[in-house]
């Protein structure tokens, strides 16, 4: 899949929201939300944009999909530029946003989707065909003419993927697609997303959770304060971290006045917390870890250490050395 | 530019979501309803037109009012719900579904003229006897049209805000007494004049009143001349709509409006 056509091809894309107009009190400030984002995503492929909240995500699929105009830079999906072929992009793409909110719930689920067929002119045999297909593929059939009102959170969350794909999208943009599902459903929906990556349609996907991206993605891109920190596959980003090693401390006075100590002991490339009941878990990707333990035991003496062992590191240090690191 | 699928989509969703959710009922039938009754009571001793002008006042506020909440609602309640950029990201134009909905909402707006009509009758005893009944239907229809698109020059602001509202509620009411459904054009003073002869359903409540009073007629412009002027501004208005939609969306597109509530 590797020299597969790109579909999605950003250049340079940026976007600045501009000042929120306000009739009283302060107006609120410009925000540089994607900055200088350059990425193609090619034919068939899963490819994640992958970052902590706020990092730019969802304004980066937003432009891609026709919703947001760019401050600057540009886009074309399937060959199409975002901004001036919208329309007839439009019905060539879909986007599907994690959460609850983004469905009629008075409507049954059935209804919902003939609603969004209609919206996308499907004549009328292909749509009844389609919708029965789709409402099978996400597990929808038996519950197709109960109001969404009374779907349970993983229904929601299935009908909003059927809905994506009423116009039988080339594309497919899912926005955090797993977020706030419990474990077992989003087990569920990354299958899901899989066998639609199977049936050929080409997925970008965001998510701020490193397992699902390396779980899922052919590549990806790690994102943060709108930048692209990093771009690859998975195992690239792994490549990342492989002369390092991690040095890995319990303890239960850890605080951030610590995590940035650490940060600035030679040799650390990044720290990360893990606050845990009652205590708390420090990562530390260094380039010598049995040589930096000295040094860290003595600097956190006084913090009521419980552990300090070495460990290999893994895809989550790669993220955050990459996030947070230099 | 329009999309007639759309506009049935959303139509049919209107009333769905009618038939579902009664709360609906207050706004579209109880208050034109409780409008009339009132109107009634008072002018009960003027005896004659003057009882069916009344009838009409509420028949036509009823649709008013009906249009003016379905407006406040339709994009609103998409902006609340979360479908507002589910809708945006399909190819079908935004007005095509404000549009659809807002001309159910003038359907039922039909009813409760009807429902209006059957009270003066039966309860209050009042000749409705309209003049020219075919007349009367065509009136009606047309301005129940022009009610919708009213709707959609409201309707397109909540693209970019969800503050629209109080401001359309603010507006219903001056519309009622402008458009003269209330009260006789005549009788507003110069200034608001205007006004009234922008809004489409002035033109339409005349083209009523001519259909269905004998003699009246106080600006002389006989009954094809009320409706040519209801088709007139209605479609200045559509032209309005239209725009105002592509103006809003593109606004909203780059502040990154949609999806705030
Ligand atoms: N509509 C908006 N108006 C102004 N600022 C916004 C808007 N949407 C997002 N932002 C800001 O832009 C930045 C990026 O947001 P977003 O793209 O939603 O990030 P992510 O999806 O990665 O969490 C954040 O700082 C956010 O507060
Ligand atoms: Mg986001």
């Amino acid at each position: 899949m590797s020299d597969g056509e790109a579909v999605i091809e950003a250049e340079g894309l940026t976007k600045v929201y501009p000042a929120a107009f306000r009739l009283f009190g302060d107006g609120g400030r410009e925000k540089l939300a994607v900055d200088n984002v350059t990425f193609n995503v090619r034919r068939g492929e899963i490819f994640g944009l992958l970052g902590p909240n706020g990092a730019g995500k969802t304004t980066t699929v937003k432009m891609l999909s026709t919703l947001l105009i760019p401050t600057s830079g540009k886009a074309t999906v399937l060959g199409l530029d975002v901004v001036r072929d919208a329309g007839k992009l439009r019905s060539r793409i879909n986007l599907v946003s994690g959460g609850e909110r983004g469905l009629y719930f008075r409507l049954t689920g059935r209804q919902n989707l003939e609603f969004f067929s209609d919206m996308y002119h499907v004549p009328r045999e292909e749509k009844r065909r389609r919708i029965t297909n789709l409402l099978e593929i996400v597990g929808l059939t038996e519950a197709a003419d109960v109001r969404v009102e009374e779907y349970s959170r993983g229904m929601k969350q299935r009908l909003h993927l059927a809905r994506g794909l009423v116009n039988e999208p080339e594309v497919l943009f899912l926005d955090e697609p797993t977020l706030g599902l419990d474990p077992e459903i989003s087990r569920e929906t990354r299958a899901l997303i899989r066998h639609l990556s199977e049936e050929g349609v080409t997925i970008l996907l965001t998510t701020h959770y490193m397992f699902e991206a390396d779980e899922l993605c052919d590549r990806l891109a790690i994102i943060s304060e709108g930048r692209i920190k990093a771009l690859g596959s998975p195992y690239s980003m792994k490549e990342a971290v492989r002369n390092d090693s991690i040095i890995e401390v319990e303890a239960r006075e850890l605080g951030e006045a610590q995590r940035r100590e650490l940060a600035d002991l030679p040799g650390v490339s990044a720290v990360s917390v893990e606050h845990l009941e009652g205590r708390q878990r420090a990562r530390i990707v260094v380039a010598n870890a049995p040589g930096l333990i000295p040094t860290v035991a003595a600097m956190l003496e006084s913090r009521r250490v419980i552990s300090i062992r070495v460990d290999q590191p893994t895809l989550e240090d790669a993220y955050i050395k990459l996030v947070n690191g230099r | 530019m329009m999309s007639v699928r759309a506009m049935k989509a959303a139509l049919k969703q209107q009333a769905i979501h009618f038939f579902v959710d009664p709360q609906w009922v207050i706004p579209s039938i109880i208050a034109p309803f409780i409008f009339t009754t009132v109107t009634l009571f008072l002018f009960r001793h003027t005896g004659g037109d003057l009882m069916l002008y009344a009838v009409l006042g509420g028949g036509v506020l009823g649709m008013w009012g009906n249009t003016i909440h379905s407006s406040s609602w339709s994009i609103g309640y998409d902006r609340m719900n979360g479908t507002l950029e589910a809708i945006m990201v399909t190819p079908a134009p935004l007005s095509s579904v404000v549009f659809g909905r807002c001309l159910w909402n003038a359907f039922l707006g039909l009813l409760n003229a009807l429902a209006v009509f059957l009270v003066a009758k039966f309860a209050f005893g009042i000749d409705v006897t309209v003049r020219d009944p075919l007349g009367f239907l065509v009136a009606l229809a047309a301005t129940l049209l022009s009610l919708a698109v009213l709707g959609m020059v409201f309707g397109a602001f909540y693209v970019v805000t969800r503050a629209s509202s109080a401001l359309f509620q603010m507006l219903e009411y001056p519309i009622y007494v402008l458009s003269g459904a209330m009260f006789p054009l005549v009788v507003l003073p110069e200034w608001s004049r205007p006004f009234s002869y922008a809004l489409p359903a002035t033109w339409g409540a005349e083209a009523l009143k001519i259909a269905s009073l004998p003699g009246y007629d106080p600006l002389g412009l006989g009954y094809m001349g009320a409706l040519g002027l209801t088709a007139l501004t209605t479609l200045v208005f559509l032209l309005v709509s239209l725009w105002l939609f592509s103006f809003l969306e593109g606004r909203a597109k780059v502040n990154g409006t949609l999806v705030r509530y």
